[in-house]
């Protein structure tokens, strides 16, 4: 099926960019599945109460456009419930059924301003059909469970709740699939990173459903306007407060990587250091299959990690040559350092400990704070930094010596595996890079070159 | 009113707790209400009023007694229908007097107590009144529509007016808030009061037709309300904390003096409570504080320091470095201009000085010279005092001198004077 697609589009669109092909033979299908979707549902089941449907919709699509960016630890947009209370109350009330009046209202909600505002067509294209689709399908599970309750009552409840919690599931269960598919279609396997995230979101996404669909059939039975009046309340209270709880929260990590950006700006040699270190970092832990909270864990350690140095007198960074027995105890001390600034912040203790160990190696050797044990390997984590760190240093130019190439830095990096380095850590960089694509540092001249110029640095990593 | 003393404020809170039971006593005899209801009820209350606390953006602590206490006129219905007034009082009085007690032995001062239990009842009692006249008088008629949230929102918004007006007006002991901050305050934690008391009036309204039901049902949204009020609050703490830590990069280096960005920042949200700014620009003046410095960490380069610098340099740094912070950039501008003075001759006042920077200029300066000259408060208060005519703007010291009276740092003005 997808080998006949490619060769159509292929032909049809041969003159487009790839990228706006890949996209076409995602928005296309999916778009005509949402139409088949509506038109068939709308053929055969009963329309919903469209005095009703209305509002809900607009309370769908005003969540689905103030939807919460997530970690794994977080609910997602909370527009879930919403639909669950609207397909509940069509559900059980006779004469009208849930799915048309579901799929309709989730297909309205995949368009949002921003995507107008910002000209896109594939998202909102690509959305479009996996809404549909999903609020169909939940309104189906719904038909079938509670389409032939008389009415809502006290003791169908515990119903309501179990029939809401399988639609719920369908729900973020067709979504999380036709996702996935788009975005393997669309940017390759790499790219499911973000979306791998999901799995954790399914508990709270059924609980809301739950929740939705409880307060569906508390209306059902109550029958009275204003308790749907103060759920939307306190409802759109909480949903506000989660917003402004994501912005602040995307402000702080972007808040300390501005602030390390113009630090570091100030020395020419290390600009951008600390950005391609949280880089490596987080490619190293991809590979070696950290995901979400400890990886964010590893990316906020680089971003921290040569905050020590910020205090360290920037002319004994700059030095040539070797460093005195003196001067290399005060770069000794930035370690310690990076502990002592963010000593009073709690959330970024795992990470300073991680950051303050990036100098320790894995035989044991090396200096360090907290993070660093004498004559014991240091976290996994640690390793992490360590090896993107010294990658860095040695394929990026410094005052007192010239780029080396990425060739001969991998190559440094194995020659200290297994004593500087961790030997799983540097294996895992080197396949990372190598699916990327991408190359660092200066052209490989030949070895004695490189040698020489290493020559320049005796201690390899001693000043990252 | 403004300072009454300790002994008075500890009578008045001795007898709050006898005022607000005898009232709950004496209406029980005619409280329509089952009797097992009005001990739920009050049981409710002491427990939210105690647990559950959920702390707002501008440090205004909320429980859940808010949602009981909107819940109880709701809940409490006479058998012939209308709402059990006489009820509600007893929940009410003898709840807050348990909770009085509570606090009490928690250790709570008299001084902080007795506003917010006044406070409090006065809220619970005004949002009663109110909504159970507009209920029988007005809407009894009226069952099942929209219209059954109106006197909910009429009894809402006087509660809120209440809450408000005696935020305002009653302090209590030496004060370094003003009015103004306190009911700004509120107002901008409105979102943790509307969201606690809707709350209350859901399980209200869901009580009479479903029952126990109503609580997992109301309670649900809420606790999705609460985790996204906590979240945010623990993110801003954390934050918080970054920036505090980012902002000892200079003095960790040796390239500042030890504390002045804390201190400096400290002083000046004083000032801007005690001067009635508004909680967002408050939370500006922190960040401002705190950053108002970090241009120091330039003085590490040896150029810089052989060219030699002015004030003036490190605050063009300083907003350098900060804006390009999201979030903190807000504050660039206020921080660049730290060091200009708030008028110039031939001008009322600097309009491009704003009073963020007008606040930054007084506290550093004072900071500087009480840590680092070594100069007494008194001292250096007078110092600022001389400067008023172009470089501290007058209404910021004299606020700075208020804060220092209250806190004991220097004598009263009268001391002063005479």
């Amino acid at each position: 099926m997808e080998k006949k697609l490619t060769r159509r589009y292929g032909g049809w669109f041969g003159h487009l960019r790839p990228t706006v092909r890949r996209r076409l033979r995602v928005a296309i299908p999916y778009a005509l599945m949402g139409v088949i979707v509506l038109v068939a549902t709308a053929f055969f089941s009963e329309p919903p109460n469209w005095n009703v449907w209305i509002p809900f919709a607009g309370l769908f699509m005003l969540l689905e456009f103030f939807a919460v960016e997530v970690n794994d630890r977080l609910l997602q947009s909370s527009s879930i419930m919403v639909i669950m209370t609207a397909g509940v109350i069509f559900a059980i009330t006779p004469g009208s059924d849930a799915m048309f009046g579901m799929a309709l209202m989730a297909a309205a909600g995949s368009i949002t301003p921003t995507d107008i505002k910002e000209r896109r067509w594939f998202q909102p294209l690509a959305n479009f059909g996996q809404f549909a689709l999903a609020g169909a399908v939940a309104g189906f599970f719904l038909d079938a469970n509670l389409g032939h309750l008389p009415g809502a009552t006290t003791e169908s409840l515990p119903r309501v709740a179990v029939a809401s919690a399988i639609a719920g599931l369908a729900y973020v269960t067709v979504q999380t699939l036709m996702i996935r598919r788009a975005v393997t279609i669309v940017f390759g396997n790499d790219n499911l990173e973000p979306w791998s995230k999901m799995g954790v979101l399914f508990g709270g996404q059924v609980t809301m459903a739950l929740l939705g669909g409880m307060i569906g059939a508390a209306f059902l039975i109550a029958q009275r306007d204003a308790i749907l009046v103060l759920i939307v309340g306190v409802y759109a209270i909480g949903h506000m407060s989660l917003y402004a709880f994501g912005q602040l929260r995307d402000s702080h990590i972007g808040s300390l990587r501005g602030f390390v950006k113009t630090l570091e700006a100030k020395d020419m040699y290390t600009r951008g250091h600390t950005e391609r270190v949280a880089y490596f970092a987080q490619l190293i832990g991809e590979e070696l299959g950290f995901t979400g909270t400890q990886l964010e864990e590893i990316r906020w350690a680089a971003l921290i990690h040569d905050l020590g140095k910020l205090a360290v007198p920037t002319e004994l960074i700059r030095k040539r040559g070797r460093l005195e027995d003196d001067e290399y105890e005060i770069m000794k001390e930035h370690a310690h350092l990076v502990e002592e600034i963010l000593a009073e912040v709690d959330f970024l203790q795992p990470m300073v400990e991680i950051a303050s160990g990036h100098h320790s190696h894995f035989d044991g050797n090396g200096y360090g704070g907290i993070g660093h044990v004498e004559g014991k390997a240091p976290s996994l984590e640690a390793c992490i930094v360590a090896v993107a760190d010294s990658f860095d240093a040695m394929t990026s130019a410094r005052s007192y010596r010239m780029a080396l190439s990425q060739q001969y830095a991998l190559g440094e990096l194995r020659r200290h595996s297994g004593g500087q380095f961790h030997p799983d850590v540097v294996d895992a960089f080197e396949r990372a890079l190598n699916k990327t694509g991408r190359r660092w540092g200066a052209p490989h001249v030949n070895d004695e070159e490189m040698a020489r110029r290493l020559a320049e640095e005796p201690e390899l990593t001693l000043r990252g | 009113m403004a300072d009454w003393n300790e002994r008075t404020v500890a009578v008045f809170s001795w007898i709050f707790p006898f005022v607000a039971a005898g009232a709950g006593i004496l209406a029980y005899p005619s409280a329509k209400s089952d009797p097992l209801a009005l001990i739920v009820g009050v049981t409710a209350l002491v427990i939210g009023s105690l647990i559950g606390v959920a702390t707002s953006n501008s440090g205004n602590r909320f429980t859940t007694g808010l949602a009981v206490a909107a819940a109880m006129p709701l809940v409490l219905v006479a058998p012939g229908g209308g709402v059990d007034l006489a009820g509600t009082i007893v929940v009410y009085g003898v709840g807050l007097a348990v909770v009085w007690a509570m606090r009490l032995s928690r250790g709570e001062s008299h001084a902080d107590l007795l506003p917010t239990m006044v406070r409090r009842f006065a809220g619970y009692v005004t949002y009663a009144v109110v909504y159970s006249s507009m209920r029988v008088g007005v809407f009894e008629s009226f069952e099942g529509g929209w219209e059954d949230l109106l006197p909910f929102a009429v009894a809402l918004t006087a509660w809120l007016a209440v809450e408000v007006l005696m935020r305002a007006l009653f302090i209590l002991g030496p004060r370094e808030l003003s009015r103004t901050y306190l009911a700004r305050a509120l107002l901008h934690d409105l979102n943790v009061f509307m969201g606690l008391t809707l709350t209350g009036a859901l399980f209200g309204e869901l009580f009479t037709a479903l029952e126990w039901w109503a609580l997992p049902i109301a309670l649900l949204p809420y606790s999705f309300a609460h985790s996204a009020f906590a979240r945010f609050q623990e993110t801003k703490v954390t934050y918080k904390q970054t920036i505090r830590a980012l902002a000892r990069i200079p003095e960790v280096s040796g390239l500042g003096v030890n504390g002045h960005a804390d201190r400096t920042t400290e002083i000046a949200s004083s000032i801007a409570k005690e001067m009635g700014l508004g909680p967002v620009q408050v939370e500006h003046i922190e960040f401002a504080g705190l950053m108002h410095d970090i241009g120091r960490v330039s003085l590490n380069e040896p150029q810089i320091l052989k060219m030699g610098y002015t004030p003036d340099d490190i605050a063009r740094w300083s907003a350098e470095i900060i804006a390009e912070a999201p979030y903190l950039d807000r504050v660039a501008g206020d921080v660049r201009n730290q060091y200009e003075p708030f008028r110039r001759p031939g001008e009322e006042s600097d309009p491009d000085v704003s009073m963020i920077s007008r606040i930054i200029k007084v506290a550093a300066a004072y900071d500087w010279q009480v840590y680092s000259d070594g100069r007494s408060p008194l001292q250096a208060l007078e110092h600022l005092h001389a400067g008023t005519a172009y470089e501290f703007d007058p209404a910021v010291v004299t606020s700075l001198r208020r804060i220092l009276t209250a806190r004991g740092v220097i004598g009263r003005t009268r001391d002063l004077v005479g």
